[in-house]
């Protein structure tokens, strides 16, 4: 049998501290309160309720990683052998006690996500402390579980025209930095770079008190702080002298340029022009995301085409998915629009973007088409700092890049605040300026820049 | 992994021990497989998957060594000759390099059987 584990350690813990007053009134502000707990920013929204979420954000993602693949490899590792106890105790512990646990990570950002019943906070504070500062990162586990994994990601990222493209967009925009690929392509030879030493090393400097931030919804603040503390303490200050440390923030360049990328799995293209940084950095202009919502693509409602202008523009091709975005990091931003779909609509339909944007520019569109795209912008934007998924690590990844926390009158203020005059401005600079575009799929089919005046 | 021992047992007892160890020493060199240039671990048997699985772990460099020393000991044992001895093993040189990881991954079938049937009291 089991000899005392850290399950029944934890359990009369939980009870003793775990007893919550009911919700007395709703609380409609959804504003973190940010404190600190031995050296740990944490943010803190609480929702009376039987569960809670908690998830740690590490400013580590593929724009600070030393080497290819570090990220990737990292994020897998989280949940696994750690000095206390195995992997596989820890997948069960969590099936015993009802909980989900997760990684992932984006360009700026790992995230650690665990989500539980409100009891058990103590028993996943510490399990993510665990995994931060105590994960073993054996050579074997590296071998036989991580690298297999990151095969599979691998896979389904090149089997997806879309994401080729995105990231290849990124990657012409941007060159270092945020260009780097979100995950190494099939062809990249990350391997020679990654050993469990150099994880050991980089995730020393990743899950530093000063490179984290803990966010969570749910759990009451005192007690949230109390077990942070508590468990947090030991959490590594991080060596900067390593050679496999975070890299350093460099002030994102936009570069723009052409890209044509032959591949069987499908079509897409992507247009790309410098866009809105994250809210409350200093590139912040609502009006791109204004302008991404008036090009749209995608209907927001069933069975219409909505009244956004590619997705009018495109009606007729039935073999075509339009898509219109502004990613938005820390302190630069890419709008993009993707198309994808058979070769010969893509082609033609690429043509429709940027005869819209031109129309934009000249300020051909009715001022109601204008008044709906900042109605959904605004949407958009507040749903994503709601929303647990996104919002979680929106909040996380503003507290480790020493930005202001999100505001959402500010947010909701600053996108009303945006005029006809300043969408047809910024549509203008798009066209004026150097475009990045990528084609990924049939290139014989697929268009080059100077087909569709554009300049690169 | 092996027969029963009292190698335990001894070892904990320092007296014991200080009087068995020449008798040790005597035991293993006359069993003959430094001569062949093996180590101890290369004498467990393979055919096992925790073995097999261990082995796997091995870093390159080891498991290389590993099947150059049993090759050796092969011909040796065909031709029916000893190696020259600068070339045999020397007693700081047979050292556990296979058996931790054996030891290890006994310790990851246990656990895993130990959480397959655990028993959940509340």
């Amino acid at each position: 049998m089991l000899s005392r584990s850290s399950l029944s350690r934890n359990a009369p813990r939980a009870l003793a501290a775990g007893r919550r007053s009911m919700a007395s009134a709703a609380n409609p502000a959804f504003q973190y309160d940010v404190t600190e707990a031995s050296g740990v920013k944490v943010a803190n929204r609480e929702v009376e309720g039987p569960t809670g979420t908690l998830a740690l954000v590490a400013k580590a993602g593929s724009r600070y990683q030393p080497f290819p693949g570090f990220s990737d490899a990292l994020e897998r590792f989280a949940f696994k052998t750690t000095l206390k106890r195995s992997a596989l105790r820890i997948t069960r512990e969590t099936e015993l006690l009802g909980g989900e646990i997760s990684s992932t990570h984006s360009r700026e950002n790992l995230v650690l996500r665990t989500k539980f019943l409100a009891k058990d906070l103590p028993y996943f504070t510490e399990l993510l402390a665990e995994v931060a500062g105590q994960t073993k990162f054996a050579d074997h586990e590296l071998n036989e579980v991580v690298s297999k994994l990151l095969k599979y990601k691998q896979q389904i990222v090149h089997s997806n025209p879309e994401t080729v493209a995105i990231d290849a967009a990124h990657g012409v925009a941007f060159h270092r930095g945020l260009g780097a690929s979100i995950t190494p392509s099939q062809t990249s030879p990350f391997e020679k770079y990654v050993s469990g030493d150099a994880l050991a090393e980089f995730a020393q400097n990743a899950y530093a008190k000063s490179n984290v931030a803990l966010v969570a919804s749910g759990p009451n603040s005192a007690e949230l702080s109390k077990w942070v503390g508590q468990f947090f303490k030991d959490l590594p200050t991080g060596n900067a002298s390593s050679q496999y440390k975070v890299l350093p923030t460099v002030a994102t360049q936009y570069f723009g340029g052409e890209q044509r990328i032959a591949s069987k799995t499908g079509n897409a293209v992507v247009i790309a022009f410098p866009g809105s940084s994250a809210f409350s950095t200093a590139g912040y202009k609502p009006e791109a995301s204004v302008l991404a919502a008036l090009l749209g693509g995608e209907s927001t409602i069933k069975w219409t085409p909505g009244f956004s202008l590619l997705s009018q523009a495109t009606k007729g091709f039935s073999q075509l998915r339009v898509n219109t975005e502004n990613n938005a990091y820390s302190d630069a931003g890419l709008f993009t629009v993707t198309l994808s779909g058979q070769a010969d609509q893509v082609g033609a339909a690429s043509k429709n973007v940027v005869d819209a944007l031109k129309k934009a520019a000249a300020g051909e569109v009715a001022s109601e088409d204008i008044k709906k795209a900042v109605a959904l912008a605004k949407f958009r934007a507040l749903e994503s700092v709601q929303t647990l998924e996104t919002g979680l690590e929106a909040t996380g990844s503003g507290l480790v890049h020493g930005n202001k926390p999100y505001q959402i009158n500010e947010i909701a203020q600053a996108l009303e605040k945006v005029s006809e005059q300043q969408v047809k401005e910024v549509a203008k600079t798009f066209l004026s300026g150097k475009a990045t575009l990528v084609s990924v799929g049939d290139v014989f089919q697929l268009p080059y820049a100077e087909d569709l005046g554009l300049t690169v | 992994m092996s027969a029963p021992s009292f190698a335990s047992y001894i070892v904990k007892r320092p007296l014991l021990k200080r009087w068995m160890q020449p008798l040790a020493n005597w035991y293993t060199d006359a069993a003959g497989y430094r001569k062949l240039g093996l180590k101890f671990d290369d004498l467990i048997p393979e055919e096992s998957v925790n073995v097999q699985k261990a082995i796997k772990r091995l870093p390159s460099k080891e498991a290389y060594d590993r099947v150059f020393r049993i090759r050796r000991a092969f011909q040796c044992s065909i031709s029916h000759t000893l190696l020259p001895a600068n070339e045999q093993t020397k007693p700081e040189e047979d050292v556990e390099y296979l058996s931790p990881i054996i030891r290890e991954i006994e310790k990851e079938v246990k656990e895993r059987e130990d959480l397959d049937n655990l028993v959940v009291r509340k």
